[in-house]
């Protein structure tokens, strides 16, 4: 047998570009449903163990799905808003927890999301290093953010701005970095957290500048009246909240309607879930509320459903290859007629010939089942990032 | 009396299984009363000193109350360092007064399960304060940075509401002491209801009597009891500019008060420059901080006895 081998060996050693191409064919046919299968196993790990974590989520009646993609893993697909009414609606209820989510903001490709130190709790995100937040213009990273972006507590990190030709726009709010989250291996290690007011600043509702009562400077006012000061465009409005200035800044009006993206709603028990459901089926509610878990169940279906078609096409691809390499072999055994009839007139039997052949088989196909080995390794590895890239944002 | 050198061997074995047996069972969960209470005293956080008045006397032992903000100065403006409102985040509960008192709370972050706005349930019922400048800058409209009242205490029957939210906010988190809670807010509603009827009945002896007030923060007390009250913007320790005393005259003319209620004793320069003008001064303390001596109740009762001469 041994023998064989080594003459296999030497003909597969001459016929390089051949046997490359047959190793080749081999292992991306065995490897693409494999590692189809692997990604979509951890897609549906990811999707699912978030989403069975998650009770409830109210947003507005529009897609549930970029509601949930938005509130759970932070897409950039941005559902319509609501106002933070909602949230205290579910409090006020004392059917359930609240945790207001504003996740539309991004900073270095990042998402910021804004919500209340309840959500640390609720997700069992600890702090690994540095403090949480606490106070207006503290931002809290994502572990892998931290690692991305090389920052720490003590650093800073600029808000991007909306749209790059919004000239006009809000100023990018410098924000302090007081703490780096522990790894969760969830959406949470690429986001940078911030207090739900803080992006009300980022998105100009709240400001600090300079006190228009007390202005000296002619060209700040416009128009000032008894109980009105209209100050001028050239007002400087502060892009940094520090301990000098913290005190200059405020919100516009009722804080109570300010935007947010969606409500995470933890109900206390089963009934006071099913009982929070059913307020929000009214024809008149402009809001709806969703599990997650179905949502992403939905998601998930379609997903297998395209992986049915899919494994069609591959079963099909890969019975094409095989019969290829049928034809290679018949052809290439064809052509080594000569090589073959000199072999028997050695006095070697058919099943010489055979044992040759097979050996080459065998050559081939555990090269190529080490290389696809190799690649389903390193896929593994990359699972989680790649599924995120390629599935969920 | 034998000491333990003079016992014998086998007694002296008895005595110390038997201390070592006692040492155990005490050291047992459960069987140290005093250090499990410890443990499940609820902490909680305050805002002002009428909400922690109010938590001690309902909670008593229950409850380690604190109000971290300096005894100097109005609560209402003080800014907590970020130490302090990490203190703030690790307590059971959080008590907040409402009504956009103390704006440090919309400028820290704060566990929002843990927070219960006392004033909440009345928030129809806010009063918008009156001296308020607008500004406007940008594509914005005008807006005001401060526009609510919020010394809601200072009517008494709002002050009992506040405290029942207390004590349900207490029962709900230590449902074992619930009836414990009761029976304190009992005496505590009392308390405060008879401080709403003496001062309905101060009032009521005049009760177009013109008043000044020093400092924009008597507006409950004002449309509770029915004082026919005017505010100026004077510090108790700042003796009035010449426009302020201008603008007091100006007053004058159209609201004759006799009488000025400061929040603490103001400077006698400017009581005897008020007296000159015909106008008497007494102190009806808000009381939002700490006082330096007695309690809220003590301090509420003073101010009572202090508006009286004003109403003879």
């Amino acid at each position: 047998m041994i023998d064989s081998i080594y003459i296999a060996w030497q003909y597969i050693r001459f016929n390089k570009i051949k046997t490359a191409t047959l190793i080749a064919c081999i292992t991306l046919i065995s490897f693409l449903p494999l590692s189809l299968q692997l990604l979509l196993g951890e897609s549906e790990r990811q999707l699912m163990s978030r989403a069975v974590s998650t009770p409830l989520v109210i947003g507005d009646k529009g897609s549930s799905l970029d509601l949930v993609m938005n509130s759970l893993y932070f897409s950039d697909e941005v559902p319509e808003l609501i106002g933070m009414e909602a949230s205290e609606r579910v409090m006020e209820s004392g059917l359930a927890l609240s945790i207001p989510v504003y996740a539309r903001f991004h900073t270095r490709g990042n998402p910021i999301v804004g919500t209340t130190l309840d959500y640390f709790d609720f997700r069992r995100l600890k702090v690994a290093e540095g403090r949480n937040l606490a106070v207006l213009g503290d931002c809290l990273l994502g572990a892998r953010v931290a690692e991305n972006l090389g920052l720490k507590p003590g650093d800073s990190l600029l808000s991007s701005p909306e749209t790059l030709f919004d000239l006009a726009g809000v100023y990018p709010l410098k924000m302090k970095v007081v703490g780096v989250l522990q790894k969760s291996h969830t959406s949470d290690d690429l986001a940078v957290f911030v207090d739900i007011k803080t992006t009300w600043v980022i998105q100009g509702l709240g400001h600090g500048h300079q006190d228009v009562t007390n202005l000296s400077d002619p060209t700040l006012i416009l128009k000032r009246s008894e109980s009105n000061v209209a100050a001028t465009a050239k007002l400087y409005h502060h892009t940094e909240i520090t301990k000098k200035n913290i005190d200059s800044f405020h919100f516009h009006g009722n804080t109570s309607v300010y935007p947010i993206t969606a409500v995470i709603a933890v109900p206390y028990d089963d009934k006071s879930g099913t009982i929070l459901r059913g307020r929000y089926l009214s024809r008149n509610e402009t809001l709806q509320i969703i599990k997650p878990e179905e949502v992403i169940d939905g998601l998930l279906q379609n997903i297998f459903r395209i992986k049915n078609v899919l494994d069609a096409v591959i079963s099909v691809v890969a019975l094409a290859t095989v019969l290829a390499i049928i034809l290679v072999f018949a052809l290439s055994l064809r052509l080594r007629q000569r090589e073959i009839q000199t072999i028997f007139k050695l006095g070697c039997s058919r099943l010489t010939i055979a044992r040759l052949v097979s050996a080459e088989i065998f050559i081939i196909v555990l090269t190529s089942g080490l290389l696809c080995g190799v690649m389903i390794l390193v896929v593994n590895q990359i699972s989680n990032g790649l599924v995120r890239m390629l599935f969920i944002r | 009396m034998k000491t333990i050198e003079g016992l014998s061997f086998k007694r002296k074995m008895f005595f110390f299984g038997a201390l070592f047996v006692l040492i155990h069972i005490a050291a047992l969960p459960g069987i140290s009363y005093s250090d499990t209470d410890v443990q499940e005293k609820l902490t909680i956080y305050v805002v002002n000193y009428p909400l922690k008045y109010f938590a001690e006397r309902i909670a008593g032992d229950r409850a380690k109350v604190v109000f971290p903000a300096p005894s100097e100065g109005d609560p209402a403006y003080w800014m907590p360092d970020a130490e302090t409102v990490a203190a703030y985040q690790k307590a059971d509960l959080i008590l907040l007064n409402g009504a956009n008192y103390a704006k440090w709370v919309r400028k820290v972050s704060l566990p929002r399960s843990k927070m219960v706005d006392t004033s909440a349930k009345f928030k129809d019922r806010y009063i918008t304060a009156e001296e308020v400048v607008t500004h406007s800058h940008g594509g914005e409209g005008a807006h005001a940075h401060e526009s609510l009242a919020f010394t809601t205490w200072l009517d008494f029957d709002f002050a009992a509401k506040q405290a029942g939210v207390v004590m349900e906010t207490l029962s709900r988190k230590k449902p074992a002491a619930e009836d414990f809670f009761k029976k304190n807010y009992a005496a505590l509603e009392h308390d405060l209801l008879a401080l709403d009827n003496e001062m309905k009945s101060i009032a009521a002896k005049n009760p177009l009597l013109p008043l000044f007030a020093s400092h924009p923060v008597y507006d409950y007390l004002s449309r509770r009891y029915g004082l026919n009250m005017k505010s100026v913007h004077w510090e108790p320790d700042e003796f009035p500019s010449d426009a302020q005393w201008s603008e007091l005259r100006a007053m004058l003319k159209k609201h004759p008060a006799k009488w000025m209620i400061w929040e603490k004793e103001p400077m006698k320069e400017s009581t005897a420059r008020l007296k000159a003008i015909g106008v008497n001064s007494l102190v009806f303390d808000p009381c939002g901080n700490i006082p330096d001596q007695g309690d809220f109740m003590s301090v509420i009762r003073r101010n009572g006895e202090n508006l009286k001469p004003a109403f003879q």
